[in-house]
């Protein structure tokens, strides 16, 4: 019972943090998608379709951002067996998943009219469609093993193992040409996007970061509480047997 | 340690050859699908020999995998591998020179079929020496990656599709840059040696890191 | 040995083949991937007719020339060589003049590059039409694709 202590922590804490997420995560859309569709101009280039930018951008760092904190969460899971860090693995990896799936989506959706085509197979895209695979890869591990606590070490371990993926990502356009644009918000000698645009693509991607946490925060809550519905009921059967 | 190292890598050389099932079987597998592919793709023996280094290579990979569950699987059901890890070796080591193993048997015979498969799908004969130079160059980083997943699957039932599903990605650059150095000597424009390089580059960090991991896997799995 | 100095060695072999590793995939790396070639990487590497590759660069200014049909004449440049590449089909709507484009196809024996398909590179640049309108009026910015087009880009690698 004593790790449970750390859980029943973390359980006080979403119930305190939860409706104040959740309020920003809906005032952070409302502004973020206003402000995305109703106040900022068009690209002197590319137009009204700039806007698919405050979509596909956040997706694509928060795809990264799960990714890491699924990396973070295999490091405690591996070295300080926290608890915790398997149950934020395990949920983190479905809900990067969608934000990949949704980056390379939006990312066709605005390739077809500007570059000319959905998909080219250059760096970037390539490294990205990986993450995709390396994200159902740890989904399908979970789903493998029964066992909660080998399930964990496993996934952490295969979590590590992916996560070169993460810097040949950010990186890729550096390194090789590639279709898709350089990096412009991160980069050396700051961001090359216009302040108009840039305050619209920093809320989106504030709103879709309470997001993450919003729904990382509830499938953490839910993993936790299935796993203590397992427990009482392996300790009634063995009641009920004794 | 190096004697118990030794020792180690004679008796599964030992064990693979014995059995010879497991060799046989990735042969054939590889043999099977070069086969199949012209078949599926029509006459056109332009396009064949455009596409032959890719599909040379990715059949490679399937069949490597196909082969890899076998690393740790049968010393797992026997009990040995428990005492493997009672033994003088670190486990690091041990899943070394399993993936070792594995490259010896299976890599290099694959290895040393690819050429002559390559001639079913009208691969330039010139470029035979650097399809042989990039295998043997990326072999070593199938078989040790493809031990992580074995250790990781240990002992799951259908763990075929679920190593593939986890393994494949893994595979991407060693496909990419195996492929590229044999492009390169067949059309150029780049030179094939730069991917080449980056091909060892990539085995050789497997080399190092999948022991690692492979290590770690098979003590979760085992404890 | 003891069991320390031998797990010294290991580690220290380790180290080692790892750095080899980091060290060729550094010294290589750079020219191994290219998604396209620039003109000046074209000329240099004497690219032979037919053979296919991706050509990257800007569409020069005022070189756009439009025949019959579909069939669309344009010059690729990187700034130091350029290359007039012909193409029929719908170009995407951010082919322009000045911009960054990667074209898929095959020199031809009379040294112009025929495209099966082109596509459009866009910059980094992000702004709304009247800022750029104004950068160009102040003369800070000269063209739409500045410093930071695909021309550039290869030069780095």
């Amino acid at each position: 019972m004593i790790s449970l202590a750390n859980p029943t922590r973390f359980l006080e804490l979403v119930r305190i943090v939860l409706p104040w997420l959740t309020g920003l995560t809906v005032i952070l859309f409302a502004v973020g998608l206003y402000l995305s569709f109703f106040v900022a101009p068009p690209d002197y280039q590319q137009g009204e379709t700039v806007k698919i930018m405050f979509i596909h951008v956040p997706s694509a760092w928060l795809a990264m951002m799960a990714y890491t904190v699924i990396a973070i969460a295999a490091l405690g899971s591996l070295i300080w067996r926290h608890p915790l860090a398997d149950v934020a693995g395990k949920t983190a990896a479905p809900i990067g998943a969608t934000f990949t799936f949704l980056a390379l989506i939006t990312g066709s959706l605005w390739g077809k009219p500007m570059w000319g085509t959905y998909w080219v197979w250059d760096a970037r895209l390539t490294s990205m469609l990986v993450l995709f695979l390396l994200y159902l890869g740890l989904i399908a591990l979970w789903e493998a093993i029964d066992e909660p606590s080998r399930a964990g070490k496993a996934a952490a371990i295969l979590a590590l193992v992916g996560f070169v993926n993460v810097p040949i990502i950010k990186f890729s356009v550096d390194w090789w040409n590639t279709l898709h644009q350089p990096a412009s918000v991160f980069r050396m000698g700051g961001s090359t996007i216009d302040p108009s645009l840039l305050a619209p693509l920093f809320v989106m991607a504030g709103a879709f970061t309470c997001l993450f946490l919003l729904l990382h925060f509830l499938a953490m809550r839910a993993e936790i509480l299935r796993r203590r519905v397992g427990a009482l009921q392996q300790i009634e059967a063995q009641r009920a047997a004794a | 340690m190096i004697r118990a190292a030794l020792a180690l890598l004679g008796r599964d050389l030992r064990l693979a050859w014995r059995e010879g099932g497991a060799i046989g079987t990735a042969l054939g597998f590889y043999f099977a699908v070069i086969v199949l592919t012209p078949l599926g793709l029509g006459p056109d023996l332009n396009l064949l020999s455009r596409i032959a280094p890719g599909i040379l290579w990715v059949a490679l990979l399937l069949a490597g995998l196909l082969s890899a569950d076998r690393i740790f699987h049968n010393d797992y059901e026997d009990g040995s591998l428990d005492l493997l890890t009672l033994g003088p070796l670190p486990l690091e080591l041990v899943a070394g020179i399993k993936s070792l193993a594995h490259w010896i048997t299976t890599g290099i015979p694959l290895t040393l079929l690819a050429p002559v498969l390559g001639l079913l799908l009208n691969l330039p004969i010139e470029s035979s020496g650097f399809l042989v130079l990039s295998l043997l160059a990326g072999t070593p980083a199938v078989s040790f990656v493809a031990a992580i997943g074995a250790g990781l699957t240990l002992g799951l039932r259908r763990s075929g599709v679920l190593m593939a599903l986890m393994i494949l990605p893994l595979y991407v650059p060693a496909l990419i840059f195996g492929v590229a150095t044999v492009s390169a000597s067949i059309t150029g424009p780049a030179s094939p040696w730069a991917p080449l390089m980056i091909l060892c580059g990539i085995s050789l960090a497997s080399l190092v890191l999948s022991p690692i991991a492979a290590a770690a896997a098979l003590r979760a799995a085992l404890r | 040995m003891t069991r320390k100095q031998r797990r010294t060695v290991l580690i220290g072999t380790a180290m080692a083949v790892l750095s080899v590793a980091v060290g060729l995939v550094l010294f290589a790396l750079s020219d191994s991937i290219v998604f396209f070639y620039s003109p000046s990487e074209v000329m240099a590497k004497e690219m032979a007719p037919g053979q296919r590759f991706r050509l990257g660069g800007l569409v020069e200014d005022g070189s756009v020339e439009r025949s019959q049909g579909t069939t669309v004449h344009f010059v690729v440049t990187d700034m130091s060589k350029e290359l007039p590449v012909s193409y029929t089909g719908v170009l995407p709507d951010l082919f322009r003049e000045g911009q960054g484009v990667v074209a898929e196809g095959a020199l031809g024996p009379d040294g112009v590059f025929h495209a099966d398909n082109v596509l459009a590179k866009h910059d980094e640049k992000y702004m709304p039409p009247e800022v750029a309108a104004k950068l160009k009026q102040q003369g800070v910015w000269e063209g739409a694709s500045g410093e930071t087009g695909a021309g550039a880009e290869s030069k780095v690698n």
